[in-house]
């Protein structure tokens, strides 16, 4: 398969994430769409080290702590809608919209 | 030969995601992104990338999923399990297709020269993490702590003084 | 790559590794203390950064090494800032202490997170590879992630920690995508190799140009340039007041610390091609940002504007940056140093304030030049120098970031920010004007409404064990007479900082003589 296909795979992977983030009003969806954006993120990484940079494959070790570092950011993000649902019983972020302009 | 591999997991994958950003069930949502993250392993396997296929499977299916899903089960609102849309997801729509329509193109446009896919194995990867990128190694590191420490005081319940 | 030169110099990394050892020490001190000993925790990170402060001085001054095959450079310009975060770090922490001890729990692992943050700043400032620097500025956003979201009671706080997260979250994956199209074009991450690259790349692919574009999107996030910004005043307004400082100092100095350095090094060879973006952003944002600030009722929700308008000066100097003169980069360091100075001038102004009083909308400043009156000169001392007055450091720092920008052939762009700097002195002259001519409302024997955004007044006439509400704590009068001092010295005398600027300069963009 040529790194192209790839490439416009992860394209399209990060543009249903975008829209995800765009459309969703849950936050717990929008989170959803976000690892959906990393994944893409990942794809681009490793396909492009696999074919073009064979001897140092630094895609791979960059898609290794994306991983990492996506895991540590949901855990967080949940915890603080956990959070939020207590006090107020909702995750919708355009509920949670205490502050205007 | 990997032509028919790749077009059936790229269907999953992608069609996952749609399921993930369309459907009106929020736990349907975390089953189908659970089927696209699990078919971006089988991506992974197609580029021989066969250490990073397991920690996808491992991490993303095996703990994120996981996580998300009791986050669900404890936030249901009296909206589960339908749930709808921001009303101005139309404007979503065209957002997400001329991003895309610029990003295809922009990788369509100088096409890279052909090449055979070819993963670097686990002990190449071993040791590159552990001497050459050590530093980023190390502050990952900080970054689950920090994470960490930040979900229990923030959803804890244990010696609270407010 | 031989692997002996991996740990030959690891004793340059010193510093940050007795700032982790310091973080992990105050937490488990934490452990030991009873709870009414807490601020024991303060003093002792406090003691620590003084040391690592000197031992980081002692150890790298006039290095010059690069470690682990590139990843990070330990050289004045990771000097310049290392020493700059610590002493952000000690200044924020010895004004949250009264404020964590009334309003916060968990204060321990408050102050190791701010240590944490003061760690992944130094290793910003100190990267010169793209995947250090997005690890050490994920580090740092995950430290400001979890310190809005403190106040767990607080809905404010709440709704801050998940915009603040999500928007988080959302621009760093615009970023690395902006990064994986890099690394996919051009397949090195280096700053060096990529700036090596772009000089030879002359009918390059497109993808390079859309991934530096997604770069600048991710990066215009974080910074809240416009029209990213729309979380920062929410954010601002809803997090802890210390907090609320620090976000607007830190992580926009830590931001910017690493953008100077990528841009010097990494993108310089294409200044032709972003250059004129930069500007267009950095207009746009300035604008944007004094405008909406005249609107704004509530303090925190004004100096958000207010910092967006700064980062608007900031993108000026990135826009002016130069290979032959060092006037843009000195003017954005300078400009980071002032700023931190004149913005913490007036933010530790409002915690003193809010310690007393419970109260945080501009109305409620009123007549403070009776009640208190070095508090308020105080404040309006710093805001005189945000909107760029002589005398004050924001002048100084302005003037070199104007004259970078037209020495650059960028003339409209100065002329832009000096009107941008008029519009500033209007709205901050209004809240000068309501701490000097405007007369106190009668503040005796009234008790407070619980109200969304005070959920726990102070008791009222609190007897002498209270005495901290009706004036300022000595501590609290100590770091502003520091921040009042600093702003005086980078605006009348900043010729010491300068030549240290130089050196900075010197270290990322060689060419540029002085």
């Amino acid at each position: 398969m040529p790194l192209e296909a790839f490439q416009v795979l992860s394209a399209a992977l990060f543009c249903i994430g975008l829209y995800g983030v765009l459309a969703r009003r849950s936050a717990v969806l929008i989170l959803m769409s976000i690892e959906l954006m990393l994944n893409a993120v990942n794809i681009n990484l490793i396909a492009a080290a696999a074919h073009m940079d064979q001897t140092a494959f630094t895609g791979q070790i960059i898609a290794i702590f994306v991983i990492t570092v996506a895991a540590a950011e949901v855990g967080l993000a949940l915890a603080i809608i956990l959070r939020i649902f207590r006090n107020r019983s909702t995750v919708n972020v355009d509920e949670v919209d205490l502050m205007k302009w | 030969m990997s032509e028919p591999l790749f077009v059936i997991v790229a269907i999953l994958t992608l069609g996952g995601g749609l399921g993930v950003v369309a459907t009106r069930n929020v736990v349907h949502a975390a089953l189908f992104l659970l089927l696209s993250l699990v078919s971006v392993a089988g991506i992974y396997l197609l580029v021989f990338a066969e250490f990073l296929a397991l920690v996808q499977v491992l991490i993303y299916g095996g703990a994120i999923i996981i996580v998300l899903i009791f986050a669900i089960m404890l936030t249901r609102s009296q909206e589960y399990p339908r749930i709808s849309d921001n009303p101005q997801w139309p404007l979503a729509i065209v957002a997400g297709l001329a991003v895309f329509g610029v990003l295809a193109a922009s990788f369509l446009w100088n096409l890279p020269p052909a090449s055979e896919p070819e993963g670097p194995g686990l002990a190449k990867i071993g040791e590159s993490l552990f001497t050459k990128w050590a530093v980023p190694f190390e502050v990952v590191s900080l970054v689950l702590l920090v994470a960490l420490v930040g979900a229990i005081i923030i959803a804890g319940r244990a010696g609270d003084r407010e | 790559m031989p692997e002996t030169n991996l740990t030959s110099n690891l004793h340059l990394l010193l510093p940050e590794f007795l700032l982790a050892t310091l973080a992990f020490a105050v937490f488990a001190i934490d452990l030991l203390l009873p709870a009414n000993r807490k601020k024991l925790l303060a003093w002792v990170s406090v003691a620590g950064l003084i040391g690592l402060l000197a031992l980081a001085l002692a150890l790298l001054w006039g290095e010059n090494e690069e470690m682990y095959g590139g990843l990070i450079k330990v050289d004045s310009y990771a000097l310049f800032f290392k020493s700059f975060f610590i002493l952000l770090g000690i200044f924020i922490i010895l004004s949250s202490v009264d404020y964590v001890g009334k309003h916060l729990s968990h204060p321990g692992e408050y102050y190791g997170l701010i240590l944490f943050s003061v760690l992944a700043m130094n290793v910003m400032a100190a990267s010169r590879e793209i995947l250090t620097a997005y690890v050490a500025l994920e580090l740092m956003s995950f430290s400001f992630y979890i310190m809005v979201s403190y106040a767990r009671y607080n809905p404010r706080s709440n709704e801050a920690g998940i915009k603040y997260v999500l928007i988080g979250a959302f621009s760093s994956a615009i970023l690395l995508f902006g990064i994986s199209m890099l690394y996919s074009t051009i397949g090195v991450t280096h700053f060096a190799d990529i700036s090596a690259t772009l000089a030879n790349a002359g009918d390059a692919s497109p993808a390079l140009w859309v991934g530096l574009a997604l770069i600048l999107v991710g990066l215009g996030f974080k910074v809240a340039a416009v029209p990213f910004h729309m979380w920062a005043p929410d954010v601002y307004q809803g997090a802890p007041l210390p907090v609320t400082a620090y976000l607007a100092v830190g992580s926009k100095a830590a931001a910017f610390a690493l953008m100077l350095r990528l841009f010097a090094e990494a993108f310089m060879p294409s200044i032709d091609d972003w250059q004129i973006i930069v500007a267009i952003i950095a207009a746009i944002t300035m604008t944007v940002g004094n405008l909406v600030a005249i609107a704004q009722h509530n303090i925190k929700r004004l100096l958000a504007y207010s910092s967006i308008g700064q980062v608007g000066f900031l993108l000026v100097g990135i826009a002016a940056l130069s290979e032959t003169s060092p006037l843009a980069s000195n003017g954005v360091m300078l400009h980071i140093v002032g700023y931190s100075f004149t913005n913490l001038a007036v933010f530790v102004g409002i915690i003193a304030f809010f310690n007393m009083t419970g109260k945080e909308e501009i109305a409620d400043f009123s007549g403070l030049a009776d009640r208190h009156p070095f508090l308020a000169a105080a404040m309006a001392i710093g805001m005189f120098s945000l909107a760029g007055l002589p005398f004050f450091a924001g002048f100084t720092t302005k003037f070199y970031l104007f004259t970078a920008a037209a020495n650059e052939g960028l003339l409209w762009l100065a002329g832009l920010a000096i009107v941008n700097s008029l519009i500033s002195l209007y709205y901050y002259q209004v809240e000068i004007r309501h701490m000097y001519i405007q007369p106190a409302p009668d503040m005796e024997g009234k008790l407070e409404p619980a109200s969304a955004h005070n959920p726990h007044p102070p008791p009222v006439g609190g007897g002498a064990e209270d005495a901290s509400r009706h004036s300022p704590t000595p501590l609290i009068i100590g770091v502003l007479i520091l921040m009042v001092l600093g702003t005086f010295f980078v605006g009348v005398y900043p010729f010491p900082i300068v030549e240290a600027l130089d050196a900075a300069t010197s270290a990322i963009l060689p060419g540029a003589g002085s």
